[in-house]
């Protein structure tokens, strides 16, 4: 771990870690741009980077990204990212009362918390962890990838069937090309394009960014007023009082954020709602009260140290820009899991300490240059969607120096907007296309090492354990709409 | 229309794609050998995916049906005065940009310089002033862009 700070502080991963945290924030701050976006976008770009430094950006980026949705979310109701929404239940009310500078500082403070005590868990859990899935053969891994595709598609917004249905629709679009088991052109169709199937880097900035853009581009931007903070943003002494609270919020989005498929919305969600039960004083919550702020920003920080456990331990991505990540350690020929820590130990530990760097330096962006960054997303988003769109077309093309990716992107674009407007989630979609080929992979390995044999797997307790899991994640829904009816039912019966 | 009608004709849309989808795998599959050297084979995955899809665009085309014969009322959609005309201009514009690039080798400077024009005038205001900004703007970044991939990473574009 020593090595890895060693290693991160030399100037130019330091130099990438700064530029991709003050993107990330920026980006994050500008409603309707995610770090997903920003990570494909600027995927592309580390292909001729050092590996540790190619990580270093991108975990700027995504720390970045998500801390910098406060700053709309206070200012202007209008939250960067997902994960800042509920930080517009008390932000923006305390904006309005003039407390804009007060409830920026509490939300970075609590960010910042929120990531440091989320990297505790991650910098102790992931070696651990790691040897501990050193144990895993085909057989988990197959089950395991199964557990995190299924829970994402069923606890991803909206219906059950559509979710799962994202999923397959990822994992089909991930077959054309060559079989890599046999070497056999597989759904090319006759088409050479086709072996080498659809380009990860495409795929996401099609489904992500392009989709977005054209959504956007249809929608009138927001002319809300906004309160831009003109004094220092102020912490007291007596904040102290608030240290349970930040533990609190940021031992609930560690664990959230562990969890393939909830996120750091949800994450920020349960926190708010567990602050407000516990508190005496639950009215004053959504109308400018500082735990408020403080538990939404904790949790949705600390859900990203969480989630970056079981990517770097297992190889799972529980989101999105997990998957992304994981697409960028493989361009980089680095496959991420247990293995990580023996044959990477730069990245797997690099990984750990950008994270927390990340977030010392988001500290310092975000106090200095808050009420910059404020100006800079009011400009017009016009040129700003023409300038993204380049940049998704010469990102795509500079992959293979190829325009059948660019092609690929248009329809992948084309794709994620139909989905969304069919309301089937995009997460499970992408997460399905990049988990593909490692069920497949460990599902045909399990298979040659027991002879065929599929009951080979009731001898595997933890390959029993993620299945069950798996099945049971399916059926609690179910499960769940039945008890209640049934407690609706003796409630009537006995009434 | 209403908004119940819209979303069960989506989704009957949509059972409908994924279907066809499910019939290209199992084509694709049928063109594949059969495992030699291990139980599972090339073609299983496609098939299994394959009926995945079918049994979930039946899922799908079901509700959709029953929620139109029962006339189900849908949750009021979100008004944000979203104009779609400019989403479909801005992806034509984006299709004859690639176009123009990859079949019409048109010099990527401009190609690009025109892009931006077009899409920045698709969704922001059109006046002269505006034309100027994003065309300046995308003179300097096609040129940034052009410069960064020719110097940096070999890579030519257009």
């Amino acid at each position: 771990m020593v090595d890895a700070f060693f290693l991160l502080f030399e100037w130019q991963n330091l130099l990438f870690l700064f530029i991709g945290t003050a993107l990330g924030i920026v980006v994050g701050a500008i409603p309707g741009l995610t770090a997903s976006m920003l990570i494909a976008l600027t995927l592309p770009l580390t292909f001729h980077m050092d590996p540790v430094s190619a990580v270093t950006l991108l975990i700027g980026e995504y720390v970045g990204g998500i801390s910098g949705g406060l700053i709309t979310a206070i200012l202007l109701r209008m939250p960067g990212t997902p994960a800042s929404i509920v930080t517009t239940f008390d932000g923006y009310p305390m904006a309005m009362q003039g407390k804009a500078e007060r409830a920026l500082a509490l939300g970075i403070m609590a960010s910042v918390v929120g990531g440091i005590i989320s990297w505790g868990f991650l910098a102790g859990m992931s070696p651990a962890l790691a040897r501990f899935a050193l144990q895993f053969g085909p057989w988990e891994y197959f089950t395991l990838v199964l557990m995190a595709l299924v829970m994402l598609a069923v606890l991803s917004q909206g219906s059950l069937t559509k979710g799962l249905l994202a999923a397959t629709l990822g994992m089909a679009f991930a077959l054309p090309g060559i079989d890599s088991s046999i070497g056999q052109a597989r759904l090319t169709f006759g088409s050479s394009t086709m072996l080498s199937g659809f380009g990860l880097l495409p795929v996401l900035i099609g489904a992500f960014a392009i989709s977005q853009i054209l959504r956007d581009a249809a929608t009138p931007q927001s002319s809300t007023t906004m309160a831009i903070p003109k004094k220092r943003l102020p912490i007291y002494r007596s904040d102290v009082r608030y240290a349970g609270k930040l533990l609190r919020g940021s031992v609930i989005g560690t664990w959230i954020g562990l969890l393939p498929g909830i996120g750091a919305n949800i994450a920020a969600l349960m926190s708010y709602s567990t602050e407000k039960q516990l508190s005496p004083e639950p009215e004053k919550f959504g109308t400018g009260h500082e735990p408020g702020v403080i538990a939404a920003e904790s949790a949705n920080n600390a859900s990203i140290g969480g989630a970056l456990i079981p990517l770097i331990t297992m190889g799972i991505p529980g989101s999105v820009t997990e998957a992304i990540l994981i697409g960028a350690l493989t361009i980089h020929n680095l496959q991420p899991g247990p293995l990580l820590f023996q044959n990477a130990p730069e990245i797997a530990y690099g990984i750990i300490a950008a994270y927390l760097v990340a977030n010392v330096l988001m500290l310092m962006l975000m106090w200095g240059t808050v009420r910059y960054i404020a100006q800079i997303v009011r400009l017009p988003r016009s040129g700003l969607m023409a300038v993204i769109l380049v940049f998704c077309v010469t990102g795509s093309y500079a992959v293979n120096s190829s325009f059948a990716d660019v092609w690929v992107m248009v329809a992948f674009g084309v794709i994620g907007l139909g989905l969304e407007f069919c309301r089937v989630p995009l997460g499970p979609f992408v997460i399905g296309f990049v988990l593909s080929p490692i069920a497949e992979e460990q599902l045909r390995a399990s298979l040659m090492m027991s002879d065929g044999d599929v009951t080979e797997i009731l001898s595997r307790p933890y390959a029993l354990l993620f299945l069950a899991l798996a099945i049971l994640t399916v059926a609690w829904p179910y499960v769940f709409a039945r008890m209640r009816k049934g407690e609706n039912a003796a409630k009537g019966e006995s009434s | 229309m209403t908004e119940a009608t819209r979303r069960s004709i989506a989704d009957l849309v949509l059972s409908l794609l994924v279907a066809g989808g499910a019939v290209i795998l199992f084509i694709g599959a049928a063109d594949l050998p059969p495992p030699r050297f291990e139980p599972l084979g090339s073609a299983a995955l496609p098939r299994i995916l394959g009926a995945l899809l079918l049994l979930f665009a039946a899922i799908l085309a079901l509700r959709a049906g029953l929620r139109l014969h029962r006339g189900w009322v849908a949750p009021k959609a979100e008004v944000n005065g979203a104009d779609p005309r400019k989403g479909f201009a801005v992806l034509l514009a984006l299709i004859l940009y690639v176009l123009a690039l990859d079949v019409l080798r048109v010099p990527f400077v401009a190609a690009t310089t025109v892009f931006v024009v077009v899409v920045g005038l698709s969704i922001g205001a059109r006046n002269w002033r505006n034309l100027l900004v994003f065309a300046g703007l995308g003179l300097v970044l096609s040129l940034a862009i052009s410069t960064i991939l020719s110097r940096f990473l070999f890579i030519t574009i257009g």
